[in-house]
């Protein structure tokens, strides 16, 4: 499994990738020495300027076409050339930012392609717990007061066997919630009356009157169910799409992390 | 022009580079057996908060104003997730929202993010040349081309290539089907919902006709179409595009207009847009196409105008500044032009047009939305991070003009923080989020999550309304807020609540805004305080309840909910009615006092600011509910 690990490092795949984009540039036959004086435009080359131009119109290019495209390309290429040789590429904003993309691109391109195992996912998981664990259900039941002095007059009739169902004063707010995840529980409550619920244990009766945003309550915690993690076959996409994201963005730090570090960085004050 | 398409080609092909695509994970059967699982409540018993209007670095201005945050990490920033913004700085939501709705402009989507790729040999128009030079060169420049893209877009006089609708689709195609299968991931059935949609910008001389089209569909349907840019075209012809989707695919969509502030009176004229009188068949296509206005939003609020409603002393939000001209200023606004511009005259011009037609094609609900280019759907004044990359938190943005190189009297400290919308579903799903829209059955806020309940009726009693069954009662005795009440010879009766935000600041007040057309098919509108915050100590003087106080704290940004209430209610029985009247009600709740982001970015960058804009550092923001009507027995369905 050695070469697994070996395969799995941002700096092989940065090296490997460079290679590729050099054995493309070789098989293409573009030559890797801009200062040569020939160019050569293979049957291929041409093929995929016709397939650019019926890709934009619909159609295969006229032989007279095929001709301008070829001519504008050598065009292209002779100033290209010619303008690296005079160093036009230097300082250029532009050509600086597109190379130091490309770079990026390549450096990032193997995760995009590559298929994470279930294994590697399962372990992304369990090192992120945080991430995807599910928020606690809890299911409650709620009496809503705009007052401190009702609610514990209310809490005195409830203590006196008074039906909860006849109490509170009328609110938007619902008087149960049944197995809402808690960040419900928060948007429709706030955090502090919440977290008051945190703190009581299920079955323990009414408690109260305990203080929102929103006014005061008397609350009876009938469960909470512990969240926990999904499995990962219920969540693999978005763990798979978590998982991508940051190591597209760990390779890319990585790569530069070791291109930078061979070099010293010397700033005048 | 054939090898300015050429190059955009070729620039894709060269992105292309970057990684073979993934395949599309969206299953929608999966999705449908998700969605399935997902309990449904027998009536909407909580508000689902979302952006229905934001924007990615696929659209052509938000890209070019620096923009880099795609559809994918708007998602995780929606659901709650710290995400970098563009300008480097992390961003994160308070809450989370429980939906959202990307909508990138259709007109040449994904264009900047391609002109800027482009290996600048391979672009031979000299104009796209240019913007991409200017996009390189610094973000001021990237702002200036986006500008000229703008103005350039707006006189019809955009680059063939980026008009071209065979280039377009092509081009098109493969943003539209990436950003589905993004959506698709991200969409969570019940807990978090993705909807797709797209912005169609018609503008006509600069007159902003701007719509959210929105779908209720997955990708199975939605690949199925491309957006619908607004270039030479008109909205019926969006229209038509619309139902074409929908017989095509058997899914649904719907349009939202905005920005009618923006519109120089075009976006609610009382006639056809061509001036002759309106035929019933447009204002029932335009009603059945268009059942949600979004009336307030970044750039300005829509709701009303002092100039309009110079008795309400409310109708001022979100004026200043957008209600000079239309959207890039190149055209100043004129009074005549008001009523075509906001949402209470447009409801009124509705009940006019149906009493002369048979036909209300103003009859929409109302949300509020971002609008935001950043990538990032923030609406709360203490975590605003402006309305496109350019006015991300920096010390300049309070002051700096919005039409960049003008002073004409648009400024940074005009702009909104943004608006919400809230959404009485039963569910958290694409289905039952796109319905409530569908029916109606939504408020706009400007930002903060007040809970807005609205029932009316005929038979609703005290009895009834302090019960705990009387949201049962409003749905079974009578219709929610969006619905059409049939005239019975009786008054009617709503009942209204009102709950703070549960993180947020107090409640001024509950008013009914009420229109109603009289014998002769005139207008008119009246403000009704309903509730009010310790009506003990504020008596009604001169038809009116005094203002309720401030407590913010100008040197600080600071307030306090020492006043104002936390829960307004109100059985309110229409004091006014009379029998056969046309009539809408809304509510608005407004809250107490509290700093504008203009007054936080005033104390974090320790800003020096002109006493006015200090003055205007202060608002009371509040929550619009979508009308209920009351219809003559015949009209009402």
């Amino acid at each position: 499994m050695r070469w697994r690990r070996v395969a799995r490092e941002p700096l092989v795949h940065f090296l490997l990738g460079g290679l590729a984009i050099f054995a493309l540039f070789a098989a293409r036959g573009e030559p890797a020495d801009p200062s040569s004086r020939t160019i050569h435009l293979t049957r291929e080359d041409r093929g995929r300027l016709a397939v650019t131009f019926e890709a934009t119109m619909e159609r295969p290019p006229t032989e007279a076409e095929l001709a301008v495209l070829t001519e504008r390309w050598v065009h292209d290429e002779v100033l290209y050339r010619e303008a690296l040789r005079l160093g036009l590429d230097q300082d250029d904003p532009v050509i600086r930012r597109r190379l130091g993309q490309k770079m990026d691109v390549i450096a990032a391109s193997a995760v995009d392609a590559e298929e994470p195992s279930d294994a590697e996912l399962a372990r992304w998981l369990a090192s992120h717990r945080s991430r995807f664990a599910r928020d606690p259900a809890l299911s409650f039941d709620q009496l809503y007061f705009t007052d401190q002095g009702a609610a514990a007059r209310a809490m005195r009739a409830l203590r006196g066997g008074a039906d909860w169902r006849e109490l509170g004063s009328a609110s938007a707010l619902p008087r149960s919630l049944d197995q809402a995840s808690r960040g419900d529980a928060v948007d429709q409550f706030g955090d502090g009356l919440v977290r008051s619920l945190d703190a009581l244990a299920p079955g323990s009766g009414w408690q109260g009157p305990l203080p929102s945003a929103l006014g005061w309550h008397l609350v009876r915690l009938r469960a909470r169910t512990d969240g926990g993690l999904p499995p990962l076959a219920q969540i693999r996409t978005r763990v798979e799409d978590d998982w991508r994201s940051e190591t597209e963005h760990a390779r890319q730090e990585a790569a530069y992390k070791v291109l930078r570090d061979a070099y010293r960085v010397e700033i005048d004050q | 022009m054939k090898m300015t398409r050429i190059a955009l080609g070729a620039a894709v092909a060269a992105l292309a580079l970057a990684g073979c695509d993934r395949s599309a994970s969206g299953d929608a059967k999966a999705e449908e057996d998700a969605a399935a699982k997902v309990r449904v409540a027998e009536y909407p018993e909580r508000v689902y908060w979302g952006d229905t209007h934001l924007h990615t670095d696929n659209s052509i201005d938000a890209f070019g104003f620096g923009a880099r945050l795609g559809p994918e990490q708007a998602l995780r920033f929606a659901r709650g997730e710290k995400v970098i913004a563009s300008t480097g700085t992390p961003a994160q939501l308070a809450r989370p929202l429980d939906f959202l709705i990307i909508a990138d402009h259709a007109e040449g989507l994904g264009a900047t993010r391609r002109i800027f790729d482009a290996p600048r040999l391979l672009i031979r128009d000299a104009t796209l040349r240019r913007w991409h030079d200017m996009m390189h060169e610094s973000p001021e420049q990237s702002q200036r081309a986006v500008a000229e893209l703008i103005t350039d877009a707006a006189n019809g006089k955009l680059p063939a290539s980026l008009r071209d609708p065979a280039a377009r689709r092509r081009a098109t195609q493969d943003i539209w089907t990436r950003h589905l299968e993004t959506l698709d991931r991200f969409n969570e059935p019940g807990k978090f919902t993705a909807l797709a949609g797209f912005e169609y910008s018609l503008m006509p001389g600069g007159n902003n006709l701007h719509r959210v089209v929105v779908f209720r569909d997955g990708i199975e349907r939605t690949s199925k179409v491309l957006p619908f840019p607004g270039i030479d075209n008109t909205p019926e012809q969006l229209w038509d595009y619309m139902d074409a989707y929908e017989r095509k695919t058997g899914g649904k969509v719907l349009a939202m207009p905005h920005n009618a502030n923006l519109s120089n009176g075009l976006m609610f004229t009382l006639g056809m847009p061509d001036g002759k009188p309106m035929t019933a068949e447009y204002a029932r296509r335009r009603a059945a196409h268009e059942p949600v206005v979004e009336a307030t939003q970044i750039k300005g609020d829509s709701e009303s105008h002092p100039f309009l409603s110079p008795n309400d002393e409310f109708a001022s939000f979100g004026v200043a500044g957008w209600d000079l001209g239309n959207l890039p200023l190149t055209a100043k606004t004129t009074p005549d032009m008001y009523g075509g511009n906001y949402v209470r005259e447009a409801l009124k011009r509705g009940l006019t047009i149906e009493a002369r037609t048979g036909v209300n094609p103003y009859q929409f609900g109302l949300v509020g939305g971002t609008d935001s280019h950043t990538g990032l759907a923030t609406a709360d004044e203490d975590n605003f991070f402006g309305k496109h990359t350019g006015v991300e938190p920096s010390p300049h943005r309070v002051m700096d003009p919005v039409n960049l190189g003008t002073d004409a009297g648009r400024f940074g400290y005009h702009y909104l923080a943004g608006g919400y919308a809230g959404v009485w579903a039963r569910a958290n799903t694409r289905a039952e989020i796109f319905d409530a829209l569908a029916r109606r059955e939504v408020y706009a806020s400007t930002g903060p999550r007040m809970t807005v309940r609205l029932f009316g009726g005929f038979d609703f009693t005290e009895k009834d309304f302090d019960g705990s069954g009387w949201v049962r009662a409003g749905y079974t005795r009578g219709v929610p807020m969006g619905g059409v009440l049939a005239d019975g010879g009786k008054a009617p009766v709503f009942m209204i609540e009102a709950m703070k935000d549960p993180r947020g600041a107090n409640l001024d007040r509950v008013q009914v805004v009420k229109g109603w057309t009289d014998a002769s098919g005139a207008a008119h509108e009246k403000v009704f305080d309903v509730a009010w915050s310790d009506p003990d100590k504020r008596h009604v003087t001169g038809g009116k309840v005094p203002a309720v106080g401030d407590t913010v704290d100008r040197a600080r940004a600071t307030y306090t909910n020492t006043i104002g209430a936390q829960q307004l209610r109100k059985l309110w029985r229409d004091p006014e009615y009379r029998a056969g009247q046309r009539a809408f009600y809304y509510v608005r709740v407004i809250e107490i006092p509290t700093p504008r982001w203009v007054l936080y970015d005033a104390v974090r960058y320790r800003l020096k600011l002109p006493p006015d804009v200090i003055a205007g550092g202060v608002s009371q923001e509040r929550a619009y509910s979508s009308p209920i009507w009351l219809e003559p027995k015949a009209a009402a369905r």
